[in-house]
């Protein structure tokens, strides 16, 4: 669907350049033309023809041209209802990550998996600031407003990863507010959500397993150790393509540096400092979110 | 000085006349309430904050300039955009505007001063202290960090604690006084004095595009002044009209913002392009082609400005049929633009240019405004304003319109107006260079920028990560904001220079057609030793010996033995004098209110609200101190003795310039009202969680006993009133203070509607809004109340009487005021709900 709004864009550019260029280059040639004498009648003559010619048909028809174009194309990026409802997945905006919720229960953070070649309705909400769901290749953006839920309508019609980024200023770390967008085709798609369906864990052995069930799993859910429910699930955290919501790439040893500098990396996030864990056991608890996977 | 020649008879007037309209100097030099000083106070000032404003944006653009730098961290980042956006907007734009107008509007339509002199000190003197309270926050790093649009819940106490948020809220508001004060005494100058023979058919075009500016202030800037005293009384006092939770709704906030931030982008606009309708004639040696095309494109431009601010929340979800309308509307407005771009354009055409540094910046504004504008009615296009919305494409398109649009006109008239500041000539050679690297670094920021929103980059983001193609862009943006930056310094160079190694001006340089070039190079503080009348739109092609018949007292009121500071009162239509105002002189009481205002205003910062209440009545007292030497008061105009032949004094007539500066300060107060109940029915039919409590919350028969009063106190002082004009005065004081009696009483009955029921405010959206409406009532009662009472000591002092009807007719449009929204209330409180199913 964003390609649309592309060619629109390029067909706008290409007429706002003409008339740039030609307004440009009357005026400089009323300025430098050589002074002539007018009548009074050829004066009033040319007063009409520039004022109504240039300031009133010229934008005229050309606001009419653009909405004759524009409206219908805004038309067709609504949500409006299918012959067979779209998949709706329920996205909320947090300072400073993203919740996603599936309607068969499958619940993940700062990633979104979308079947390719069908459209998908997000329903985009907010659990404290304004924020805004924006994955500038698929299409619009949309606001998430707390006490409200819209309804974004996107499709990506092939396979791919595509970055969404928070567009509204939400705060401190709304440059740390990025998504995940991945498009499978359809049997790949199917295989994700199953694979997550039943997906449960057992906390880590000794002390990293006292550690966060005592600290990290009072905010963060870990199907089958933790239920918080403050900050981001944490269940599939192991397969997610990065950490902080598009802070770090989740590479081999990545949750390790997050867990010591989350607050260097990130200021002002929600997740307190652990000074007073171990590096030893921070790294043992981040060994074992890497495992967190299907 | 370069006053030609002035012959010993001219000089001898100058003199007389400099006694008792000169400034004082050292201390003294804060009573002046001079047009010509204050203006260019504003300026000077509004200057110095746009070059704060502008080291705010270098530190964005260092930040910016590669990816991953931690420069600055984000609370700092925060703060810094926020406070460039806040102080170009309402600390550098309007002021800039306002403060160029104060001082030319006088001297262009032949008067010899503003219409209420100390308003504009005390305009100035909020500007200068809400200015600094603002940006002294940054130093304290307490400055103001959720945008500088202040989205809630953002920038609400929970999710902003501290006092940065209260420092926008409280210190633009304040601020704001100021552009108010100047939209109202501007309103009431460019129709009310006029000299003899200006229609409003001959009045230079830039006394149209300030007469509409200033329309728009007034009512453009109260939903905001509104908006921005909620969201205080919901940060500090914890009244939800913007909680979800309890009935509020942050989109609300949205409305109230955008329903002054989108006129204020014209309230910008229009002043610089009256800058160009005024050079361009003079530069092109013709009279503007088309001007009644073009005042009514200005007119135009000015009413489709109120019908377009939903276009800047396209995003938050709004009906397609509203996006639909609002879209149409966005674009409508390149209609009167492109009317006057083609009418500029003809004038050129069938001019005979002639080529001077200003005609430079002309060429500017024209490249960049128009490729800003296109960008605009692009961004009107719903579903691709969904796609560039709140990314650096937005940034680009805003700064196209606003620093070409205000920018490089604004540029344009410092270099024609500087013979008239300084009495010398700008140079030619510093100010090109000035010139082409402002323009050349300037689009290499912004015309880049384009590309880097359209790559997906969002807006305030103090970091990027590398490898999304945004790093180029970035840097290439940075680059030429220094580039842009050198530029702004070669200007500033120049203009410093220009005061020490100028060319003295002849009289009229520029060879213009507008009266603020009969002045004398620099003005007096007095414009004109006699006012002289006007019979075409270009004054001094007409006669070109203006300046010296002028200088030698050949026109109207060129007599001042009676020490008055006097100008022509005239009709708002046809330009006919009326009477003779007369004008106050320097006052310390602006000066002292607006300090007294700053400790309202610092003591809400710091919590003290005992202190906040106790400044608040002082200042109260100074304004009533002022209001009280007027009229026939001896520091006012105890002689009404005019020349032969003269109309009489304003204050010995019923129709003085205070009747519609009454009007038009209501005009703004009612701006403020229906923005209120605006509110009040928006949270009813769109609020999510929108809550009416079982409960009444107030007894309605009080609110009904109270505006009966009202209406009685009303009538009773119209009689009074009708009475006092047909020439009896008969027990008029104390029937004065038998209505303020009657409207004291009406306040009190108010109050206990207020505080006697079971209102609760802190509980529910719905109480908040009910109590903030009966508020409003309550304190305009008091003051209706005050004002009456103190016009019948006025009766007793002598100061008002059958020979002096004028002030108590000033009052009484408050109590009618009054009385229509206080019914209007009635009906909004009590009427209303039902009709939507409430109990």
């Amino acid at each position: 669907m964003a390609r649309e709004v592309t060619l629109l864009w390029w067909a706008m550019l290409g007429f706002a350049s003409l008339v740039l260029l030609g307004v440009t280059a009357l005026w400089l040639y009323a300025m430098h033309r050589a002074p002539r004498e007018t009548s009074a009648e050829q004066a009033r003559r040319i007063n009409r023809r520039w004022i109504v010619g240039g300031g009133l048909l010229l934008p005229g028809l050309s606001i009419l041209l653009l909405l004759a174009f524009g409206i219908p194309a805004g038309h067709r990026l609504l949500p409006l209802p299918l012959a067979e409802p779209p998949l709706r997945i329920e996205v909320t905006g947090h300072q400073w990550w993203w919740e996603v919720r599936y309607p068969d229960g499958v619940v993940t953070a700062n990633q979104l998996h979308i079947p390719a070649g069908r459209p998908v309705d997000l329903a985009v909400s907010s659990a404290d600031v304004i924020h805004s769901f924006w994955v500038p290749r698929l299409g619009g953006k949309l606001d998430m407003i707390p006490g409200r839920r819209h309804v974004l309508r996107l499709q990506a019609d092939r396979p791919g990863t595509y970055r969404g980024q928070c567009a509204e200023f939400c705060g401190s770390q709304h440059a740390h507010m990025a998504i995940d967008v991945v498009a499978h085709d359809e049997p790949a798609f199917q295989a994700w959500m199953a694979a997550r369906r039943e997906l449960r864990f057992s906390p880590p052995p000794g002390e990293a397993g006292a550690v966060f069930e005592q600290r990290c799993g009072r905010c963060h859910r870990v199907a089958g150790v933790s239920e918080g429910g403050r900050a981001p699930d944490l269940t599939d955290v192991g397969s997610r393509p990065s950490l902080g919501a598009g802070t770090l790439d989740n590479r081999p040893g990545a949750l390790r540096r997050w867990l010591r500098e989350h607050q260097r990396l990130k200021p002002g996030n929600g997740m307190p400092a652990h000074d007073d864990v171990t590096p030893e056991t921070l790294d043992r608890i981040a060994d074992w979110l890497e495992t967190l996977a299907p | 000085m370069s006053r030609d020649m002035p012959s010993p008879e001219a000089e001898r007037l100058h003199e007389r006349f400099n006694a008792v309209w000169g400034n004082p100097t050292g201390w003294r030099a804060l009573t002046v309430v001079n047009h010509t000083t204050v203006g260019l106070r504003f300026l000077v000032t509004g200057a110095l904050f746009f070059l704060f404003g502008g080291l705010l944006a270098m530190l964005l653009r260092t930040q910016l300039a590669l990816p991953g730098r931690d420069f600055m961290g984000p609370d700092l980042y925060n703060q810094v955009f926020t406070m460039h956006g806040t102080v170009m907007m309402f600390l550098f734009a309007v002021p800039m505007m306002e403060g160029l107008a104060v001082y030319l509007i006088p001297k262009m339509i032949g008067a010899r001063d503003l219409v209420f002199p100390r308003l504009s000190a005390l305009g100035y003197f909020c500007y200068l202290f809400g200015g600094l309270i603002l940006v002294a926050s940054l130093f304290l790093d307490i400055a103001p960090k959720a945008g500088w649009f202040m989205y809630t819940p953002l920038s609400s106490a929970a999710h902003t604690p501290g006092p940065n948020s209260d420092f926008w809220l409280l210190g633009i508001t304040f601020v704001e006084i100021s552009a108010v004060s100047a939209g109202v005494e501007l309103v009431v100058s460019i129709l009310r004095t006029r000299t003899r023979g200006m229609t409003l058919d001959r009045m230079p075009l830039y006394a149209w595009y300030i007469l509409v500016m200033a329309m728009m202030i007034v009512v453009g800037f109260p939903p905001l002044i509104l908006g921005s005293i909620l969201l205080e009384l919901e940060r500090a006092a914890g009244l939800p009209f913007f909680e979800v939770a309890r009935g509020g709704d942050p989109l609300l906030w949205q409305h109230l913002f955008w329903l002054f931030g989108h006129p204020e982008v014209y309230i910008i606009f229009l002043p610089a392009a009256g800058i160009v309708s005024t050079l361009l004639p003079v530069f092109a040696q013709r009279p503007i082609v088309g001007y009644r095309w073009v005042v009514l494109g200005v007119l135009s431009t000015g009413f489709i400005s109120f019908g377009l601010w939903v276009h800047h929340m396209f995003t938050v979800g709004i009906p397609q049929l509203a996006q639909a309308f609002f879209s149409a509307a966005s674009m409508l407005v390149a209609i009167p633009t492109g009317v006057q771009i083609f009418a500029w354009l003809a004038t050129l055409w069938l001019g005979r240019p002639v080529y001077h540094v200003p005609m430079l910046w002309l060429v500017g504004f024209l490249v960049i405004f128009v490729a800003g504008g296109l960008t605009g009615v692009m961004l009107a296009l719903v579903p691709f304003d969904w796609q560039v919305h709140d990314t650096h494409f937005v940034v680009a398109h805003m700064h196209y319109v606003l620093v070409g649009g205000m920018f490089f006109p604004l540029m344009a008239g410092l270099y024609y107006w500087l013979p008239h500041f300084s009495g010398r000539m700008p140079s030619v050679r510093l100010g090109r260079w000035g010139f082409w690297l402002v323009f050349v670094g300037f689009n290499l920021t912004f015309l880049v920028m384009h590309w880097t929103g359209l790559l997906g980059m969002p807006r305030r983001i103090y970091t990027y990560p590398t490898g999304l193609g945004w790093d180029w862009p970035n840097l290439i943006s940075s680059i030429g904001s220094f580039v842009m930056a050198i530029g702004i310094a070669t200007v500033l160079l120049d203009i410093v220079l220009h005061f020490r190694f100028g060319l003295p001006a002849k009289e009229n340089p520029w060879h213009a057609d507008t009266l603020e070039w009969a002045t004398s190079l620099p003005p007096t503080s007095y414009n004109f030793a006699s006012l002289p009348e006007v019979r075409g739109r270009h004054p001094l092609w007409d006669d070109p010996g203006l300046p010296q018949s002028i200088a030698h007292g050949e026109h109207a009121l060129a007599v001042i033995d009676h020490g008055r500071r006097e100008t022509w009162g005239s009709d708002p239509l046809t330009g006919q004098t009326r009477e003779i105002i007369h004008l106050p002189g320097n006052s310390w009481l602006p000066v002292i209110a607006a300090a007294l205002i700053a400790g309202v205003c610092l003591s809400l910062l710091t919590r003290a609200y005992g202190l906040a209440a106790l400044f608040a009545l002082t200042s109260l007292g100074v304004l009533l101190r002022w209001s009280w030497e007027n009229g026939a008061h001896p520091k006012a105009a105890p002689d009404a003795k005019t020349q032969p032949g003269d109309p009489p004094l304003h204050s010995r007539t019923c129709d003085g310039p205070g009747l519609w500066g009454m009007a038009v300060t209501l005009l703004a107060d009612g701006a403020l009202y229906l923005s209120l109940l605006f509110g009040w029915f928006y949270l009813w039919t769109v609020a999510p969680d929108w809550q009416v409590p079982e409960r009444a919350g107030f007894d309605q028969r009080l609110l009904l006993a109270s505006a009966v009063l009202l209406a009685v106190a009303t009538f009773w002082q119209r009689r009074l009133l009708v009475r006092l004009r047909q020439g009896d005065a008969r027990g008029l004081a104390g029937g004065l203070a038998g209505v303020a009696g009657l409207g004291l009483l009406h306040a009190v009955l108010l109050l206990w509607a207020l505080l006697g029921g079971e209102l609760a405010p802190r509980q529910t959206a719905h109480d908040a809004v009910i109590a903030v409406v009966l508020g409003y009532s309550l304190v305009h009662g008091l003051l209706a109340a005050v004002l009456s009472a103190l016009q019948g000591w006025r009766v007793r002092c002598g100061y008002v009487g059958v020979e002096t009807p004028y002030e108590p007719l000033v009052v009484e449009q408050l109590w009618y005021y009054n009385l229509g929204v206080l019914w209007i209330g009635y009906f909004a409180l009590v009427l209303f709900p039902p009709t939507w199913g409430a109990a």
